[in-house]
């Protein structure tokens, strides 16, 4: 009994992949949840796990060719299942495709921490084809016009009978639909190629950026702290422990001791490492420190995490900073880098900007900027020195968080951050 | 205080007043002759029970012996005009009954008595005066006036259907499907009839192959046409038992007056806007330039059909209720009782070419049915009017004895927005007239079986 596996909707609203690697070969056998390709999508890369068990009979696609969802990626010889049996299995198999589950649940898929969330959008795929399989009351014409121009009926205010969808709802939605396509202003069309603009479609990147920023600014309170720290000290350390950590293959940043204060900082105020469930009623307090990084790529943002970030050492974590910086140039990061944050660090200093408002890696609490480092005169002692200045900017989900408490957090944060040794006391 | 006052019950009236009493409203209706209306006492059921006297006459004269019943002497039998108007009076009285029973049990106030209107919230009737929040006008229509110095020579609708001598020569005027019902009727009584049509053409609303169908069975049952004669005085054109017109003559010892009907707009102290013919002006929802006024039913002249005025009124209670809905005429069938009778809904053809709609003709006619055969009846077809993209069905016209019952049917689809598809997959019992409607289906959707 042969059993064709197509390459499943992993649950990413992705619709096609690129073949990086094969992990199995003809003939070989493979339980269930064993690791058949390695595909790279417009996110991440990620390796498609065996729905069954059984002997690989076939598999389709070279290395570098685009396969769809839907696709056949692999043939399967199902062990022990023969004749109508198989047929039955076979048309199990089917029936659970059709209704458009695909096999989400056999993927592990990102958590809702990384920004390249995919959990919510998998729960809010599932309940909308839920709704979809809810027929709209609606007159054959009004069903045939639908078709005919795209429109998904069941989105559709019926103004017959009952809200009835009828013929005029699907004509008018349609008008509706194309005055929002038209150019807003000038007269000119912006959505096709011109002299004037230049129109790309959204990659899966960016839209996926698109929807949490949206999110988050939708659902969590913004609040943002502005902070200065005089980290001179820190400056100091830091050049001291750079050319033993480079030569152990670590590049020792500034944001390496700050996921380490941001982290211990954390432990000390629970509200800041927490997060919210209106719905339920629920506040989920975290005793994780995974800190996710912003991290810049020509595709976009992708913010990979690392764990806990309270318990590993400074090396460490200037070692996992260097490992995602490259895995993130090579369109590397995967889906299980990128989950189960539990605040973020967006280093946008290095590039430029002092203070900014950061937007929150929602449903997490917190998100800090650290901006551009300077030299400034600062007082010391009664004494006017120069000094190295780190600006800080905190946004908080003012839900979460109240104000003294996210001002108590930044203290700490800062209190670390100017005297580095304490790094290592508590 | 009223919700509502109602002008008029007539069928768009009473129907309305019903509805408005189940949905609650403290609601009059106001009447100055007998309830039920032009309707129910002197046009539709009158005239329908005289139709089937006809009809029945008819058969037993000329069917009778083809048939295969013997001993039917033609020159023994004759009509007899009083026993069938009896026959008439018996059902009106009947449904009349049943009509203010009904509005008594949904606790409706009928008020007998000629209403005066005096503001948007107030009605004078009886000398009393009525305060209401809305204020519906079912007054109806009339036929203009045709003046004759003879007295009874020209007779209204209202005075028709009455016991009386009945003359051998009628001259039936106008131009409407009920002048036409009419003629046929007394011309199967085995009277000379002859209609004089105001128009170049009949039934107005009518899609003209209907109309061609119609003015092909009138020539063929020797009922005499002669168009565009209009006229309101017949004493310049009569002149011992003749119509003189022009050249043409016509016997005549009775005109029965079924032209075009204008509306009976009712007295009122505040300004009731009118359109250009008369009729009172409204909008989509039958409300007029006074807000709170609604006219509905033939007093609006949007059409001289009792099942629209009802559809109407029962519109406007759904209206001043919250309820919003739309009115659309052209899913209200036209039923007009020639014979064979006449049926159509929807768009006529010439309406869908003026649209620039491509469309498609399926037709199937009575003459390959197996009931219709069975019943003597072979004249007629089910016509369909189909839009050639999706199929809806954008108009029916049905020729055949029982149409205005099969139009029905045809109701339904253009109610739920039906292709011919539907229509085709329907399946339609056998043997049965209705089956002709499947068929034309059939043929709209590939090829019909029986064809």
């Amino acid at each position: 009994m042969k059993y064709i596996f197509k390459f499943p909707d992993i649950g990413e609203g992705l619709d096609e992949g690129i073949i990086v690697a094969w992990l199995i070969k003809k003939g070989q056998a493979v339980k269930v949840g064993d690791a058949l390709v390695t595909m790279e999508t417009d996110k991440v890369v990620t390796d498609i796990p065996a729905p069954k068990d059984g002997i690989i009979s076939n598999t389709f696609g070279k290395v570098g060719e685009t396969i769809h969802v839907g696709e056949a990626l692999v043939e399967i010889e199902l062990e022990g299942i023969e004749g109508a049996q198989a047929q039955d299995e076979n048309l199990k198999v089917e029936a659970v495709e059709e209704e458009g589950a695909g096999v989400v649940g056999t993927l592990e898929i990102a958590g809702n921490n990384a920004v390249l969330s995919a959990s919510t959008e998998g729960v809010v795929a599932e309940n909308s084809s839920k709704l979809l399989n809810r027929k709209a009351l609606a007159t054959p014409v009004a069903r045939a016009m639908a078709k005919d121009l795209g429109v998904d009926i069941n989105s559709v205010k019926g103004s017959g009978p009952a809200g009835r969808v009828m013929k005029e709802d699907i004509i008018n939605f349609s008008k509706q639909k194309s005055n929002y396509s038209q150019a807003p202003k000038s007269g000119v069309s912006l959505t096709e190629n011109s002299a004037e603009v230049e129109v790309v479609q959204m990659s899966q990147i960016r839209k996926t950026i698109a929807k949490n920023m949206i999110q988050s600014k939708h659902n969590a309170a913004h609040m943002t702290l502005f902070e200065e720290v005089e980290i001179s000290e820190l400056d100091r350390v830091r050049a001291k422990f750079k050319k033993p950590f480079a030569d152990k293959g670590a590049k020792l940043t500034y944001l390496a001791f700050v996921i380490k204060a941001v982290a211990l900082s954390l432990k000390k105020f629970k509200a800041l490492n927490a997060e919210m469930d209106m719905e339920k009623g629920i506040m989920i307090y975290k005793h994780f420190y995974n800190i996710g990084i912003a991290v810049d790529t020509d595709k976009g943002l992708v913010v990979p995490v690392i764990r806990n970030a309270d318990k590993i050492s400074i090396f460490e974590i200037a070692l996992k900073i260097s490992e995602f910086s490259e895995k993130a140039r090579l369109g590397q990061i995967t889906l299980d880098d990128m989950k189960d944050g539990s605040f973020t660090i967006t280093s946008y200093g290095s590039i430029g900007g002092l203070f900014a408002v950061p937007v929150i890696n929602y449903p997490q609490a917190g998100i800090l900027g650290v901006g551009r480092i300077t030299q400034q005169p600062v007082v010391k002692d009664g004494q006017l020195a120069v000094g190295t200045v780190m600006p800080l900017s905190l946004s908080v989900d003012h839900r979460i968080a109240d104000g003294g408490e996210t001002a108590r957090f930044i203290n700490q944060v800062m209190a670390y951050l100017a005297e580095p040794v304490s790094l290592i006391m508590d | 205080m009223y919700d509502l006052v109602i002008i008029g019950s007539g069928p768009a009236g009473y129907v309305s007043a019903i509805r408005a009493g189940q949905m609650g409203l403290k609601t009059a209706i106001i009447e100055k002759n007998v309830i039920g209306g032009m309707c129910l006492n002197w046009g539709c059921i009158p005239s329908k029970a005289i139709m089937e006297s006809a009809k029945l006459f008819d058969r037993i004269a000329n069917d009778s012996n083809r048939f295969g019943i013997d001993g039917i002497d033609k020159k023994a039998i004759s009509f007899n005009w009083n026993k069938a108007v009896k026959r008439s009076d018996g059902i009106v009285k009947k449904l009349t009954t049943g009509v203010g029973f009904l509005l008594k049990k949904n606790g409706i106030e009928v008020i007998e008595g000629e209403a005066k209107i005096l503001s948007a919230n107030s009605v004078y009737v009886s000398n009393r005066t009525i305060e209401t929040k809305h204020i519906m006008i079912a007054t109806g229509s009339k036929s203009p006036e045709v003046m004759s110095s003879i007295e009874a020579f020209v007779l209204e609708p209202t005075q028709l259907f009455k016991e009386r001598e009945m003359p051998q020569n009628i001259v039936v005027l106008g131009e409407t499907p009920t002048a036409i019902e009419l003629a046929q009727a007394f011309n199967m009584m085995g009277k000379n009839v002859s209609i004089v049509v105001p128009t170049e053409s009949v039934m107005p609303f009518a899609d003209q192959y209907l109309v061609d169908h119609i003015l092909a069975k009138l020539k063929k049952d020797r009922i005499k046409m002669v168009f565009n004669q209009n006229f309101d005085n017949i004493d310049s054109i009569y002149k011992e038992g003749k119509l003189t017109f022009g050249e043409e003559q016509v016997d005549c010892d009775l005109v029965v007056n079924s032209k075009r009907r204008i509306a009976i707009v009712p007295s009122s102290e505040i300004a009731i806007d009118l359109d250009e013919k008369g009729y009172i002006a409204v909008d989509e929802n039958c409300e007029t330039n006074v807000k709170g006024i609604f006219a509905v039913g033939d007093v609006n002249g949007m059409s001289y059909y009792a099942h629209v005025g009802s559809a109407q009124g029962m519109h406007v209670v759904n209206f001043i209720q919250g309820i919003q809905q739309k009115l659309d005429l052209k899913k209200y069938p036209l039923n007009m009782y020639t014979v064979p009778e006449a049926a159509q809904i929807g768009y006529t053809e010439a309406e869908i070419k003026a649209q620039g709609i491509e469309y498609k003709v399926s037709e199937f006619p009575m003459s390959a049915n197996g009931k219709a055969l069975t019943e003597g009846h072979n004249e007629g077809f089910v016509r369909i009017l189909s839009e050639t993209k999706y199929g809806e069905v954008l108009g029916v016209q049905i020729l055949a004895p029982n149409a205005t019952d099969m139009i029905a049917e045809a109701a339904a689809y253009m109610e739920m927005e039906a292709t011919v598809y539907d229509v085709a997959q329907t399946v339609h019992a056998h043997p049965t007239i209705s089956e002709v409607f499947m068929e034309a289906g059939f043929e709209a959707v590939d090829k019909a079986i029986h064809k």
